[in-house]
């Protein structure tokens, strides 16, 4: 297969609201950083790849066509992607693939959401007929799976608190993080008001605008630029009513991560992944995912979460940048967490930069913990 | 089970909601310009005026940020007659839908000419803007394009 490697990651900074810019602009802002750190002009790109979550979030319809000129795509193919909240994820794999097919050498990507411009909950809720409306949302959707979790292993209830505070106190070291709680710990995330039973108000992801761009090249256009190598990436898929499904510990989410290992021949991804920057919407998610992706066994999750494994000064960072618990632009939060960990083996990740970080995990998820992306980039090629 | 018998039910279902758009510096410009009866489009590097003002340019891929006054007139690059225009439509009597480039511009913009018969319309006529005094920052501050007399 051809070698191919993250050579710019360019992000706006995220806020809830991001009237400054058009969502052309807005997408431009990321566009721009990242060819600026890939050191690449527009006759190097080759084709560009979109994504973002559903056209009813901002009710532009084929937004690829709608921003055309703003990502650059007049006159070069052009592809949207759109798997939901995983969608970053799956557009860096989307981007790279077009890469490693040998037909493009150099992939501009982007991603992004401008929340402000509509209502995600809406959209995800609508009124039905013959039905209720539930307008529940995400959070609405998921906590049950996290009472299941909760059921199955008997964490104690800190542990939500605990991921929630520690990702927020990581946002304090990227200046791009949207929430920015000085002082933030565990006792302040556990008196805010609970949500969605188990979730509380500061368990849960914020609502932000926000874009993520990369540009992916083949080995043979990399030169001596910084990059981070791609060594393993995949996606995967299960229904959402499936019957038999474990939507606590899915096994598209396993099987994934399975498969990426083995591109990248990791045999023990505890010890030999340096760090990881994993989809966390909702606090529990930490500990879950960990389990999911065969950091631990079943279990064992929350007790990583707990010792401070995945604190910054733990032996497995998780989330260094503030997670998705901190920026949550959803058709960009997967592409954020492929950047960030692309950011650490390139070792530009700044102030919240792993030190020595070799090998990073860049994981998204999305629609009903259904769709998965996840990659394995390294500071080396082999 | 004897279909027959069936009551094929059909329910109403009406998806709607109100976004917000955030037009960001250059678009605002152009639509408040619509409001105090200026028209401004955007300068490449190359000196290209794009009317309406455009926040990129799709061949050279640069972002504009030059703002340029251009119009008010213009000149008709294609049009196609409303004979008998429909309840959706914005003007009651018979119009041409029209691409007019305006003075000073590279690019032609979409709009409206009316008062005037078909048989007056050709490609190269000229044409002048007809304000709204109820301006609301939108393309329709412009009512539509008479024929220059």
């Amino acid at each position: 297969m051809i070698q191919a490697g993250v050579i710019g990651v360019g992000q706006t900074n995220y806020d809830s609201k991001r009237r400054d810019v058009s969502m052309a602009g807005l997408v431009r802002e990321a566009i721009d950083k990242a060819m600026l750190a890939a050191d690449i002009e527009w006759d190097a790109v080759d084709a560009v790849v979109l994504g973002k979550a559903p056209d009813m979030f901002e009710g532009v319809i084929m937004p690829e066509l709608y921003l055309a000129d703003a990502i650059g795509a007049v006159g070069k193919p052009v592809l949207r992607v759109h798997t939901a909240g995983s969608v970053g994820g799956s557009t860096a794999v989307i981007a790279a693939s077009h890469v490693c097919s040998g037909q493009f050498k150099t992939v501009l990507t982007v991603t992004f959401e401008k929340q402000s411009e509509s209502n995600a909950t809406w959209a995800l809720s609508p009124r039905y007929p013959y039905s209720p409306h539930i307008n529940a949302g995400a959070g609405g959707y998921f906590a049950p799976f996290i009472r299941e979790y909760i059921r199955r292993y008997e964490p104690p209830e800190h542990i939500g608190w605990k991921v929630a505070a520690k990702d927020r106190q990581n946002a304090l070291k990227n200046p791009l993080a949207h929430l920015q709680i000085p002082g933030i710990d565990e006792k302040m995330v556990s008196e805010t008001p609970m949500l969605w039973e188990p979730l509380r108000y500061l368990e849960s992801c914020p609502s932000s605008d926000g874009a993520c761009a990369m540009v992916i090249t083949s080995e043979d256009r990399v030169g001596s630029r910084n990059v981070a190598w791609i060594r393993g990436m995949a996606v995967r898929s299960e229904g959402t009513l499936s019957a038999g499904r474990d939507e606590v510990n899915p096994q598209g989410g396993i099987d994934c991560a399975k498969d990426i290992y083995q591109q990248a021949g990791i045999q023990n991804p505890r010890t030999e992944i340096d760090c990881a920057e994993i989809y966390v919407p909702f606090s529990w998610y930490e500990p879950m995912w960990l389990e999911n992706l065969g950091f631990c066994d079943l279990g064992e999750g929350w007790k990583l979460t707990d010792e401070g494994v995945t604190a910054m000064d733990g032996s497995l960072p998780v989330n260094m940048s503030g997670g998705v618990l901190s920026s949550n632009p959803i058709g960009a939060s997967g592409m954020i967490r492929f950047g960030e960990a692309a950011l650490q083996v390139m070792g530009l990740a700044e102030d919240h930069q792993v030190e020595d970080a070799k090998i990073s995990m860049g994981h998204a998820y999305g629609g009903a913990a259904q769709f998965f992306a996840m990659w394995i980039v390294s500071s080396t090629k082999d | 089970m004897n279909d027959s018998k069936i009551n094929l039910l059909e329910a109403p279902f009406e998806l709607s909601y109100k976004y917000k758009r955030s037009s960001g510096p250059v678009m605002s410009k152009f639509f408040e310009g619509l409001s105090q009866k200026k028209i401004f489009g955007t300068k490449s590097k190359a000196q290209k005026v794009f009317a309406p003002a455009a926040e990129y340019d799709p061949d050279t891929r640069e972002a504009l940020t030059e703002i340029v006054e251009v119009g008010p007139g213009g000149t008709i690059e294609s049009w196609s007659w409303v004979n008998s225009p429909r309840s959706h439509h914005l003007l009651k009597t018979p119009f041409a839908f029209a691409l007019i480039k305006l003075d000073g511009a590279d690019t032609a913009m979409l709009h409206m000419v009316s008062d005037c018969d078909e048989s007056d319309l050709s490609i190269g006529k000229k044409v002048l803007p007809v304000w709204s005094e109820n301006p609301t920052e939108a393309i329709t501050d412009i009512n539509y394009f008479i024929l220059e007399s």
